[in-house]
């Protein structure tokens, strides 16, 4: 083949399988017809006004939003200061906890969830909303260690050594020094980790109850049931926000670097 | 660097301890369990598990769909990687940019556009009526072709990235230097590209092979009961059979195969900043 139409082709059709079915779902949502299909038979919003009238859909979005939004503050309320201490002390069994914090990446969430419904939520009768949030809170924190350790092993300790020999406390010259300059690295390890929270699905499998489930999980049950177009609608409208949240992000923080 | 220990301590603790508490200790005592039986500690579960031919299937079936899914991801990453390093600057940081932003997007969204593609009445089939290729739809949900092709849709942007980062890092004249002295393409590939890749090669097929052994969404939605993976088998004997056992055996398997699979990605991190 031409050895300057090949790259040409190759981009088209990988980008056609990467970003295509994106297009058909968007397409399949706006359908007027009951069932799903592409091309879609006449067009209409039906389907989009549905997704907001499933009840179940708005309460388990409210709750992938709750453990998204509140699992990662809580996982960067424990990753800054270990973070911190990973790059900036010389920190007694260092390895051991930074491979600690940096374990629930790497075991599949499937069995963190089978775990914590084992041996958390039946024997102490747990709170499931409780186990759910702490579940994603430790899936996280890898991201939130890794991201603002980064960030941080970017930032020159010589500026904070300074502020702390001028007089600052240790605590001072971090909220007031380090802080700002690592702000955008905070707010790229969030917007990971809420991305990564939204999505997640194996960690939450078992972690449901009665009226309690995330976004995704409703979603893979609603399709066991039924196949309208409904959930395409959803998918697409969550396609939609991620790539709004990506857009911003990648606007005002060059964010594919910290990927 | 400050030196003081237990400062350090008492900012690292903190996480270190949740993560053992919430995360690490449950797991362990999971793992456990699958040692252990009435009369002490034994490999009776494991041995059981594999006698039974069902389990040895989806054991196998997982290994092979990783095992096609990296292979495949590879071939089209090199491709679309040299593709998209060659690009002008601003056209390659779109290229991509739309390389991970699939990355973004819910995983249930992604795999559910294969519904609409693949299903009964779906663009695949409708076009193969239409020319007349087939006059019965052919099935192609609940196969192990769908769930390879969902797993590759998921997992082709992880190779393709790391494999633009390996590119990127071989020295520019590499390639035209080997055409000069006379390498066809196919040598070129296969004597310069390869070896100077390698370590990006395998980071990325690390990434996608254990994404595709864990991966529990694509063969949910697309293989269903028919087409069995490790973690749709081990989320079935749990809700339908309370086989806490044979989930504790899945359980292993799976860690011991992300957790080689890791310690190999590592090594050569390592290896790669001693050079």
């Amino acid at each position: 083949m031409n050895s300057r139409l090949f790259p040409v082709v190759v981009l088209f059709l990988v980008t056609a399988f990467l970003i295509g079915p994106f297009f058909i779902i968007v397409a399949a949502s706006v359908s007027g017809g009951e069932t799903l299909a592409f091309p879609p038979q006449g067009l209409s919003l039906k389907w989009v006004a549905k997704v907001f009238q499933v009840e179940s859909f708005r309460e388990s979005f409210a709750m992938s939003m709750l453990l998204a939004i509140g699992g990662t503050g809580a996982a960067l309320v424990l990753g800054i200061p270990a973070s911190y201490a990973l790059s900036r002390y010389r920190l007694p069994f260092g390895e051991t906890i930074r491979t600690v914090v940096a374990l629930p990446i790497i075991v599949p969430g499937i069995i963190v969830g089978l775990a914590l419904l084992r041996y958390l939520v039946v024997p102490f009768r747990f709170n499931i909303t409780l186990a759910l949030f702490l579940a994603h809170t430790a899936l996280v924190l890898p991201y939130a260690v890794r991201v603002v350790s980064a960030s941080l092993n970017n930032l020159r300790s010589d500026i904070e050594e300074a502020a702390v020999l001028l007089g600052s406390s240790r605590a001072g010259a971090f909220f007031r020094v380090v802080m700002p300059n690592i702000r955008s690295g905070i707010l790229a390890a969030f917007i990971l980790g809420f991305v990564t929270s939204f999505n997640q699905v194996p960690v939450s499998l078992f972690l449901s109850g009665p009226g309690i489930r995330t976004l995704p999980i409703d979603m893979l049950s609603y399709m066991e049931i039924t196949y309208d177009p409904s959930v395409a609608a959803l998918s697409a409208l969550l396609a939609f926000m991620s790539i709004g949240i990506v857009f911003i992000a990648e606007r005002f923080l060059g964010f594919s670097r910290y990927v | 660097m400050f030196h003081n220990r237990a400062e350090a301590l008492a900012l690292a603790l903190p996480a270190a301890v949740f993560a053992a508490v919430v995360f690490l200790a449950p797991v362990v005592i999971l793992l456990a369990e699958g040692f252990h039986n009435a009369e002490g500690w034994s490999v009776a579960a494991y041995t059981g598990f594999l006698s039974d031919p069902l389990n040895r299937t989806v054991f196998l079936r997982t290994l092979r769909l990783g095992a096609t899914v990296t292979v495949v991801a590879a071939v089209i990453g090199y491709a679309a990687a040299f593709a998209i390093v060659n690009l002008p600057p601003t056209a390659k940081g779109r290229m991509i940019g739309l390389v991970v932003l699939p990355l973004m997007i819910s995983p249930v969204a992604r795999t559910y556009a294969w519904i609409v593609i693949l299903g009964r009445t779906g663009i695949v089939n409708q076009a193969l009526t239409s020319v007349g290729l087939t006059d019965e739809p052919i099935r192609f949900l609940f196969t192990e072709t769908a769930v390879f092709v969902g797993l590759l849709q998921l997992f082709l942007p992880l190779m393709i990235l790391a494999l633009i980062s390996a590119l990127e890092n071989m020295p520019k004249d590499a390639i035209p230097a080997a055409r000069v002295l006379g390498a066809n393409w196919f040598q070129v590939f296969w004597k310069v590209i390869l070896p100077l890749t390698k370590e990006g090669l395998v980071i990325g097929g690390t990434l996608v092979f254990t994404g595709s052994l864990t991966a529990y969404i694509t063969p949910a939605i697309l293989g269903g009961s028919k087409v069995l993976m490790l973690e749709t088998l081990l989320f079935q004997r749990v809700t339908v059979a309370n086989d806490f056992v044979s989930a504790s055996v899945i359980a292993f398997i799976l860690i011991v195969m992300s957790f080689a699979a890791n310690l190999l990605l590592k090594r050569l991190a390592t290896a790669r900043s001693k050079r």
